[in-house]
């Protein structure tokens, strides 16, 4: 009876100041969290109304996210049981990648507007690669 | 009717009413006490006192126990406890007369006493119950009006016609015949008269706070 | 148990300068309701007919089962009640009333009552006249809480409460609701509370509920369209339109059903849509306001 009311820390922390809806916002955190390991496949992740109470924010916003999160496959909710993160290993990498693709599709979509030519695009994103791998040889090197 | 409820109501006002309860029963006391060792002059002193501490605790009562409620703005809150306006007059009503009537009958039974014991007076014994039914009477539409108004003015008009009214209702009564006539003699008269007339005021007092329960049960708007 | 917790139908009440009007709603059990509206809408009015303490003119009104205001003697055994306008007795300590109602209601949770002290810093010995507003707001909060009800009722709870005592008292109404028979109606001001923690919103305005919905229902119908007109081309009409700001050439509007084949209707009337903004709670209350009020004396 008791365990039942322990509180499951979820770590997630809402910002009033953001101004997308409540539910993006936790979901973008549940997927954070999948990605970078902290809640591994087949991790119990906080019920719907254990969530609910720690942030503070109604259990139908928790719902929606939970369900959203569940059509992307990226938790599944068992009956009575709670919710768990999907069991499949490659699901911390498949929403980086996810991440990966929409951010190209924006900096496609940014070429386009600024006129450049799919080449142009594709120098400039191999520019900023290698920037960024330079800067991390450098900071091995000091 | 949720008895336990209007014991729990009746309990609460008493616990708030505490000092001034203490206070008047201890100046009750005191009276008693100056008009059984004081002599002549301290029975007039003694009488005075006691009817000085029935009228305080009357007036305290009432203006502490339901004008108060409304003024203080704990309505709200007594009234979200599991109760309707059934237990909520019961228990103040209870509140009130539980606690004047002791002090109303240690009057009437010491004014009684000492009239019986003192064969000059024999005569004032009828006009006396009378008049103690009537400063009951007083006492209830006083209650009455403080519970169906909720308002201070109301209840201090009410007082005020209490108090003129023992006074006119002393006069009118110490000059009917079946009273009158007996009232300065030296034997204990009981005539239809007296009888028509506390009768009179048993109803009165019926109907005041009957009438008040059922303007209560009326109120549309409790808060 | 029952699956609606508070049923109002055709409810209304007439005062002399104002009066309430064909209230109908329901309150699910399990679920917490958020009431919004300005001063001296209607909130604490149709609160009051919930709680029995007003009789409603005309209409029925149920709560946790029982026809009010007729058997609120037994209703009220499951509700916890809190109005901003309500005050404890000043002259008693705050343990003096959790002893009272102690002896009143068999759920009474003495342990969680003590807990709840603790956590909302009050010291049951101190008279409730010694402490400050927000102090007396958290005592009386506790006061229903220990209880255990059924039914949360609050006027206004978070009023006048500093931001810190704020959040204390939020996180204690959502811990309330980890029992799912439990629910909880309250009005407020505080658009950006009941926007958080409500799972049902109710908008009064004027003795009148100009609307009614699950709250994420609300924030996804409501959208403001920021577009780009060319010179020749008109505002597109739209389904739902409350509000047409901004200007000639970049109009906003405001819709109340919003829909994403809007955006291709307005590309294809050669509107661009600059953006589509969602709106926080007070805006669109804000705006529903507006709208009504200027229907009405249009």
């Amino acid at each position: 009876m008791y365990t039942q009311y322990i509180h499951m820390h979820s770590g997630i922390v809402i910002s009033q100041s953001d101004s997308r809806p409540m539910y993006l916002q936790i979901m973008e955190q549940v997927k954070q969290r999948v990605a970078v390991g902290e809640w591994g496949p087949g991790d119990e992740i906080p019920s719907i109304r254990q969530l609910a109470m720690d942030l503070r924010v109604s259990v139908i916003t928790i719902k929606r996210a939970y369900l959203e999160l569940e059509r992307e496959g990226v938790i599944v909710t068992q009956q009575g049981k709670g919710s768990i993160v999907a069991p499949d290993p490659d699901l911390g990498s498949r929403l980086y990648d996810e991440e990966f693709s929409k951010h190209l599709a924006k900096v496609a979509q940014l070429g386009e507007l600024l006129g450049l030519s799919s080449e142009e695009i594709a120098r400039r994103t191999k520019e900023a690669s290698s920037r960024l791998s330079g800067a991390s040889r450098t900071k091995e090197v000091v | 009717m949720n008895y336990s409820m209007v014991r729990s109501l009746v309990l609460k006002d008493w616990y708030f009413q505490r000092k001034a309860i203490v206070l008047c029963l201890a100046g009750g006391v005191l009276s008693l006490g100056i008009i059984a060792f004081g002599g002549k002059m301290g029975f007039y002193l003694g009488l005075l006192l006691l009817i000085t501490v029935m009228i305080v605790i009357g007036a305290t009562l009432v203006m502490g126990t339901l004008v108060g409620e409304r003024e203080n703005q704990t309505l709200a809150f007594v009234m979200s406890l599991p109760i309707s306006f059934r237990e909520y007059t019961a228990a103040k009503m209870l509140v009130n007369l539980l606690l004047f009537i002791p002090f109303w009958l240690i009057l009437v039974a010491g004014s009684l006493g000492l009239i019986v014991a003192a064969p000059t007076i024999h005569g004032l014994f009828a006009f006396t119950v009378i008049m103690a039914v009537e400063i009951l009477m007083s006492t209830c539409l006083m209650i009455a009006v403080a519970l169906v108004t909720e308002s201070k003015g109301w209840t201090i008009s009410a007082m005020m016609a209490g108090n003129l009214a023992i006074n006119v209702i002393g006069y009118v009564v110490a000059h009917i015949p079946g009273i009158s006539d007996g009232m300065f003699g030296t034997t204990i008269q009981w005539r239809p008269a007296a009888t028509l007339s506390v009768l009179v005021e048993f109803a009165l007092i019926a109907l005041m706070l009957g009438g008040a329960f059922f303007l209560q049960s009326r109120k549309k708007d409790f808060i | 148990m029952n699956d609606v917790s508070v049923h109002f139908a055709g409810v209304s009440k007439r005062y002399p300068h104002f009066s309430l009007e064909e209230i109908h709603f329901e309150l699910p059990t399990g679920s917490i309701m958020g009431f919004i509206g300005a001063n001296g809408a209607g909130k604490s009015t149709t609160i009051r007919i919930l709680m029995g303490l007003v009789h409603q003119d005309t209409g029925t009104v149920e709560v946790l089962g029982h026809p009010m205001p007729a058997d609120q003697a037994a209703a009220k055994m499951d509700i916890g009640f809190v109005s901003e306008d309500m005050r404890l007795y000043g002259a008693a300590p705050l343990a003096w009333h959790m002893e009272f109602l102690r002896g009143i209601y068999p759920r009474w949770d003495q342990s969680y009552a003590e807990n709840l002290a603790r956590r909302f810093d009050l010291k049951p010995e101190q008279k409730i006249k010694g402490l400050s507003h927000g102090q007396r707001v958290k005592a009386a909060l506790l006061l229903a809480l220990a209880r255990r009800p059924r039914l949360l009722v609050l006027d206004e709870p978070t009023t006048g409460l500093d931001p810190v005592a704020r959040v204390e008292v939020l996180g204690e109404l959502m811990a309330a609701l980890a029992d799912e028979e439990r629910t909880i109606l309250f009005s407020s001001h505080n658009t950006l509370d009941v926007e958080n923690i409500s799972d049902q919103i109710t908008f009064i305005d004027r003795g009148r509920i100009i609307d009614s919905d699950n709250k994420e229902a609300f924030l996804d119908r409501w959208r403001r369209l920021r577009l780009l007109l060319p010179p020749d081309v008109v505002v597109p009409r739209l389904p739902g339109v409350v509000e047409v700001g901004g200007s000639g050439r970049l109009p906003v509007i405001t819709t109340n059903c919003f829909d994403p084949v809007m955006v291709s209707v307005c590309n294809d009337l050669g509107a661009t849509v600059e953006a589509v903004d969602t709106m926080t709670l007070e805006e669109i209350f804000v705006a529903n306001v507006h709208s009504r009020r200027e229907r009405l004396t249009a």
